[in-house]
């Protein structure tokens, strides 16, 4: 009689599992043969490639690129109407209307305020949140690349809000900070007053930037430890021996170094703080009044949240975005691709 | 220009000992090579007298000065990093200055500091080029004169050459000894390359596990290796090592017999060994020779020819490989059996016990 040990049993059971799985593997291959090689004769070997993204092609065509055309087409017409045939052809008027401004850092001299005012608060809140998100995720990288205990364990912590859903966040935030939330229970029970967080205008700013940093900052801080962790550690050596002093190292080596990358992280978070939305709709709504409406907020609410739905208007709004962000992508690319090559 | 004392110095990552206790002096001007298989402790070492690493346990002083506690900007060293460690960034000119920039040292006399270390490495034509547009060679010579132009007490080389190919290694030597004889400063330079050991140093320091195996000038090392781990690390091809058995032994001669081997009379002290105890014999390729009246046979395996050396690698009776070294060009060929004998006075004697000790241990040659 023989005998297995335990090991030796799961050994063969996994055994097995890597034959069904590899005779299946082999049957589907088989099965998939005979249509391919018919393929293959009619286009070619290379033609092959085209067969293999046309899957993805097809996908990109129908939910990207339909969209990205369409999306032209209503920025072209206009009238509330959804279908397409409806709507008459206006031209570039969409586009003027949202550009007729007396003085353009006067929002109530703008035909379309309600656009103007929302790109003011996308401006500032663009300014604020990258230079604190750059600032605060370069503090952390340096911090999480420094000798520090539990490191693995602080890295993971900054990562996770990046892990959670926009509303997730927003919902956590908004249970904190909300009238009888835990930060007024806490002012309270310390003695203060309650704050109107959410309902005061530059309260309710700081804290979409506040909310929105805490939420992204860990993957730019990923991204700027993995630039630090790319300079050579026996530069910092060299530069040691050189005496060098701390500041001097930072700012003459690990600056320029890692300048690249940083640069990567600011066209990054720029594009995402210009399509910021979902965070802050559910903490704030855009409020109070209109505060915190952002351009990406005003395209939504004009589209179709308000009761007369200026599809055209908000299409225009969109396009005028796109050719903003088309720009820094430009840009990102460009410097990632010279990042690369020098 | 500086010496060096390390007084049992000891260094330990965790639980684990890296280095266990290393005593060494270093003389003022002294070209000194830290040499041994990888692993041994070695660039340990040189990082702890760097300063980059703290050491665990010892002393270093420079020139009598405790520096034990001293940071690694303080001891007034300059390092050589394998990979050059050059600021990629900037030019080679700022790469020179940016040491001397940090001593607060005014523009212009910073400039002919750099010039003169640029003009003695033959890299003055390269100052305004960044690290990336130089060759191998040009980046190493860089990062030597980053270590000249600080004038240090002493220059570090923590295995400078191995990034390079084997044409420019050797030219790189040459310049190197030339440098230290024109700059008469104290120099440390690690290797795990015998070769550079044996042409480069005025003193080697042969390191295995953490361990000083012996100190001495390439020569003695040679002639005289302390134990049997050094006789095969310094020379090449290296050492061959047959066991052996005493037969007799007395105050002026041992005899050995090894298996397939005749007994063969080694005009030797043989006090303190005993009749039956088993010893190794150290003969060097280069001392065996080609004698048709040889005492010992070979079978040969295969023969290397370099044209004006030849290496005949065989297997004897007792199934031991041995290698032969001889000059000029060869007829004997493959699977041939051939005679030799070791020439007289070549031959090695090392315990089989305590650390493999030459034997009798103040003369190992007999």
């Amino acid at each position: 009689m023989t005998h297995h040990a335990p090991d030796q049993d799961s050994r063969t059971l996994s055994a097995h599992f890597a034959r069904g799985f590899g005779l299946a593997y082999t049957g589907l291959m088989r099965a998939l043969e005979p249509p391919f090689a018919a393929i293959q004769k009619r286009v070619g070997i290379k033609g092959m490639a085209y067969v293999f993204v046309a899957p993805n092609m097809i996908i990109f065509s129908v939910f990207v690129a339909l969209p990205m055309i369409l999306n032209i087409w209503y920025a072209l017409t206009g009238s509330n109407r959804l279908m397409i045939g409806e709507r008459p052809f206006v031209g570039l008027d969409n586009f003027s209307a949202l550009l007729d401004c007396k003085d353009y850092l006067d929002v109530n001299s703008c035909k379309q305020d309600r656009f103007w005012r929302a790109v003011h608060n996308s401006v500032l809140f663009v300014a604020l949140q990258v230079t604190a998100m750059v600032a605060l995720s370069l503090v952390t990288a340096l911090i999480l690349n420094g000798k520090l205990r539990a490191r693995g364990f602080f890295r993971a912590v900054f990562f996770f809000p990046v892990l959670l859903s926009p509303v997730v966040v927003a919902l956590i935030w908004k249970w904190i900070l909300q009238r009888d939330g835990l930060l007024n229970a806490l002012l309270l029970s310390s003695g203060g007053e309650r704050v109107a967080f959410l309902h005061d205008a530059s309260w309710s700013f700081f804290w979409t930037v506040f909310v929105s940093v805490w939420a992204h900052m860990g993957f730019y801080a990923l991204i700027l430890l993995a630039g630090l962790q790319a300079i050579p550690a026996d530069l910092y050596e060299a530069a040691e021996m050189d005496g060098t002093p701390k500041w001097r190292v930072f700012w003459r080596i690990t600056v320029p170094l890692l300048l690249p990358t940083l640069l990567v992280v600011v066209i990054l978070s720029l594009i995402r703080a210009v399509q910021a939305f979902d965070e802050i709709y559910v903490l704030t709504g855009g409020g109070p009044g209109t505060a915190t409406q952002f351009i990406v907020q005003y395209i939504y609410e004009t589209a179709f949240a308000n009761q007369v739905h200026l599809l055209g208007l908000a299409a225009a709004a969109s396009l005028l975005v796109a050719v903003v962000l088309m720009v820094l992508t430009l840009l990102q690319l460009r410097i990632s691709y010279h990042g690369k090559t020098s | 220009m500086a010496s060096l004392t390390l007084d049992t110095i000891t260094k330990s990552f965790g639980q684990l000992e890296i280095l266990h206790g290393i005593d060494l002096d270093i003389a003022d001007g002294e070209f000194v090579v830290f040499v041994g298989p990888s692993g041994c402790g070695k660039s340990t070492l040189l990082r702890v007298i760097a300063g980059l690493e703290p050491a665990t346990g010892g002393t270093i002083a420079i020139d009598g000065e405790d520096v034990t506690h001293h940071s690694a900007a303080a001891r007034g060293l300059a390092m050589v990093f394998q990979s050059y460690a050059l600021y990629p960034h900037m030019s080679v000119y700022d790469n020179l200055a940016f040491g001397l920039e940090n001593m607060r040292m005014p523009k212009d006399q910073i400039t002919q500091r750099v010039q003169t270390a640029a003009t003695l490495l033959q890299i003055d034509k390269l100052l305004q080029r960044k690290p990336g547009q130089l060759s191998g060679g040009q980046r190493q010579r860089v990062a030597i004169g980053r270590a000249i132009t600080r004038n240090p007490k002493i220059f570090l080389f923590d295995e400078p050459l191995s990034n390079l190919d084997a044409e420019l290694r050797v030219q790189m030597r040459i310049e190197l000894s030339k440098l230290h004889k024109d700059l008469k400063a104290t120099m440390i330079y690690v290797t795990h390359d015998q070769v550079e050991a044996m042409t480069m140093a005025d003193k080697i320091v042969v390191l295995r596990d953490g361990r000083i195996e012996q100190i001495g000038k390439p020569l003695d090392l040679y002639n005289h290796p302390a134990n049997k781990f050094v006789a095969g690390f310094i020379g090449s091809p290296r050492m061959n090592f047959i066991s052996a058995s005493v037969t007799a032994c007395s105050a002026n001669h041992v005899s050995v017999t090894a298996s397939g081997l005749q007994e063969t009379i080694l005009p030797v002290n043989g006090t303190g060994l005993a009749q039956g105890e088993t010893v190794s014999l150290g003969i060097r390729p280069e001392h065996l020779e080609l004698d048709a009246a040889g005492e010992w046979t070979l079978t040969v395996d295969l023969v290397e020819q370099l044209g004006g050396t030849s290496f005949i690698h065989g297997t004897l009776p007792s199934s031991e490989a041995l290698s032969i070294a001889v000059n000029g060009q060869t007829g004997v060929s493959h699977g041939q059996p051939i005679r030799i004998r070791p020439k007289p006075g070549m031959v090695h004697l090392f315990s089989s016990t305590e650390g493999e000790r030459a034997l009798p241990p103040s003369s190992p040659r007999l």
